[in-house]
């Protein structure tokens, strides 16, 4: 077995309203699983994925990045332009897709580039012809290349997800973190966009991090399984092994499991 | 044990003082009606104002802590204190609170503005205004070509304060939004900004023309320049206002995405803005037209100078012309930039 790509380690984050998301957390990802985090909403799995790209710092505790070989500590970075290098190999898709309105699709899939070009050039409107490619392609492996130059708010909810998906593709990540990608889709559209992220884990070999609410898409796309409740993780395993009784202890006596199909 | 941390309603206490010093200071005008002499003494009269002042903020405060609700603390009671109010306002302390207070200040006002129904029907005043709306209704239209030379002037005084103060505005718009200038040292740059524009706006456009017009010379370019300066100000409050209404999400995907402060400004915050700004900007184009006239008054050039020449030798005729002029530019211009404004929703 190979070393973790991520390890966490008793990981915290305490909000400076005194709410205390993370109350230690630990667990390792693997190169090239999909992981899925369960949990009820507050339970902290926005919070984890977000300290993951640092868009929230944790309080204390240790995210190791593994990126073949060179290990990075990302609790620890201070500087703005190594977080911004952290941000390179770590893509990020969110449940209300985060596209820049009035703006076009293309733009909006260039947005992964932001790192990798000055920021003069970047407004300027200035990418190259390598990075337009680069967008293009994965427009086309979302299915959606026809769309490029169509305003990115015109399109379905699961047309945005994809959209947002081709953007963290443009950024050619190690790890994307998908924040309930599928929370504000209808059922239909819900596994067309997971079927793309199981392909871009399978064909591209990208490590996903995702939280669900739904069971059924868990046992479905994950591959392992983690559970977090009032910021600590009560579960850490195989999708098949969740019966009854986990699916209590994760969401409390009573609560009754809903099936998407 | 846990101590309840002690507060004071500093805005109920000091409307609630306000005005009962101002009820103080009114009977002892009434009671020893003073010379003039003695209503400009203001160190005694601010002593005596100031005194009976922090009287009043005790008594709303004793008030207040006994189960009478004033006036001040009806206003600004937190939200969680207001209750539905059963009673009519009229059997509530606050209400005669009110009401008295309100009462009060008609009757001063009335005395200060020196309302009178008198003057307003005296016969030879009455005489003198038939006379100039006479010489309004018959305008001169001799005038007329030089009226709208004078009119295309102001017009373009105020689109060129208005195009330049956009620069400016658009820069400081971001440099004053509160969600953008988060760390310390941003924060003190806000708060100075803010204070800056707080305070060039509180002069108004008026008198920035009586300073430029003595810097630069009376003309339509002192006009122009104490235009830009109040659009500035004006602009970049309400363009910073925007930013600070737009959505995260964007924010947040760019971000995601390596983006640096400038390109997250640029990307996800500026397209959420531009359409507003547009907005913003054609009606101060609106506004700066109508204030242009009036800083003509003061020696701003334009429409307003000319306005003022025929005003001060009662050639009535010749000012019904140009109101006329006035009138319709100003008609035109505030449905253009209605339709305009329309169209970018």
């Amino acid at each position: 077995m190979s070393d973790p790509i991520l390890s966490i380690k008793d990981l915290r984050k305490t909000y400076s309203n005194g709410v205390q998301a993370l109350k230690g957390v630990s667990f390792d990802v693997k190169k090239g699983e999909f992981l899925v985090i369960i949990g009820l909403s507050g339970s902290g799995k926005s919070t984890l994925l977000r300290c993951i790209n640092r868009l929230h710092d944790p309080t204390s505790g240790q995210i190791t990045f593994n990126n073949s070989g060179v290990k990075t500590e990302i609790a620890s970075i201070q500087h703005k332009n190594d977080i911004r290098g952290l941000r390179k190999n770590v893509g990020m898709i969110f449940q209300h897709f985060n596209l820049i309105p009035r703006t076009t699709v293309l733009v909006n899939v260039l947005m992964g580039k932001l790192s990798s070009v000055s920021t003069l050039r970047s407004i300027l409107g200035m990418f190259s012809k390598a990075d337009k490619d680069d967008a293009i392609k994965y427009l086309n492996l979302v299915g959606i290349k026809e769309k490029a130059h169509i305003r990115a708010d015109q399109l379905s909810g699961g047309q945005q997800q994809r959209v947002a998906i081709a953007r963290a593709l443009t950024q050619n990540p190690k790890i994307l973190l998908a924040d309930e990608p599928v929370a504000s889709l209808d059922p239909a559209t819900c596994h067309v966009v997971m079927d793309y992220l199981k392909k871009v884990n399978q064909e591209l070999g990208i490590t996903i991090i995702c939280n669900l609410h739904f069971l059924s898409l868990v046992r479905q796309y994950a591959t392992r399984v983690i559970a977090l409740k009032d910021g600590m993780l009560v579960y850490e395993g195989d999708p098949k092994n969740i019966d009854e009784a986990w699916f209590e202890k994760i969401y409390g006596a009573g609560a009754k499991e809903v099936h998407i199909n | 044990m846990s101590q309840k941390k002690f507060e004071l309603p500093m805005r109920r206490l000091v409307l609630d003082g306000f005005s009962f010093s101002f009820l103080v200071m009114v009977m002892l005008f009434a009671i020893f009606n003073p010379t003039e002499e003695q209503q400009l003494n203001l160190q005694f009269n601010f002593n005596v104002f100031i005194g009976s002042f922090l009287v009043g903020m005790v008594i709303s405060y004793l008030l207040n802590a006994s189960g009478v609700k004033t006036f001040g603390e009806h206003l600004f009671q937190p939200d969680y204190k207001k209750a539905v109010e059963n009673r009519p306002m009229l059997k509530t302390f606050w209400g005669w609170h009110f009401i008295g207070f309100m009462l009060l200040l008609i009757i001063v006002g009335v005395f200060k503005t020196k309302f009178s129904i008198v003057e307003l029907l005296n016969e030879d005043g009455f005489g003198g205004a038939k006379r100039l709306f006479a010489g309004i209704a018959e305008p001169n239209w001799q005038i007329l070509p030089r009226a709208v030379l004078n009119m295309v002037e102001t017009i373009f005084m105020a689109f060129m304060a208005t195009i330049l103060a956009i620069p400016f505005a658009f820069v400081f718009s971001f440099a004053s939004a509160r969600n953008i200038m988060t760390g310390k040292v941003s924060f003190a740059i806000y708060l100075a900004l803010r204070t800056f524009f707080n305070v060039t706006r509180s002069v108004e456009a008026i008198i920035w023309a009586i300073i430029f017009s003595v810097w630069v010379g009376i003309g339509p370019f002192a006009g122009m320049l104490a235009l830009m300066v109040h659009s500035i100000a004006s602009l970049a409050k309400q363009y910073s206002e925007m930013v600070e209404t737009v959505s995260d999400g964007p924010i947040e995907g760019v971000q995601s995405c390596g983006a640096t402060k400038l390109q997250t400004i640029w990307f996800a915050i500026v397209p959420q803005v531009v359409l507003p700004y547009i907005s913003f900007t054609v009606y101060r184009w609106d506004i700066n037209v109508r204030m242009a006239t009036v800083i003509g008054l003061v020696g701003g050039g334009g429409i307003g100078t000319m306005l003022v020449q025929y005003q001060g030798q009662a050639m009535w005729q010749e000012v019904g012309t140009i109101i006329f002029v006035i009138a319709v530019v100003v008609w035109i211009m505030d449905q253009a930039s209605a339709y305009i404004r329309e169209a970018l929703k």
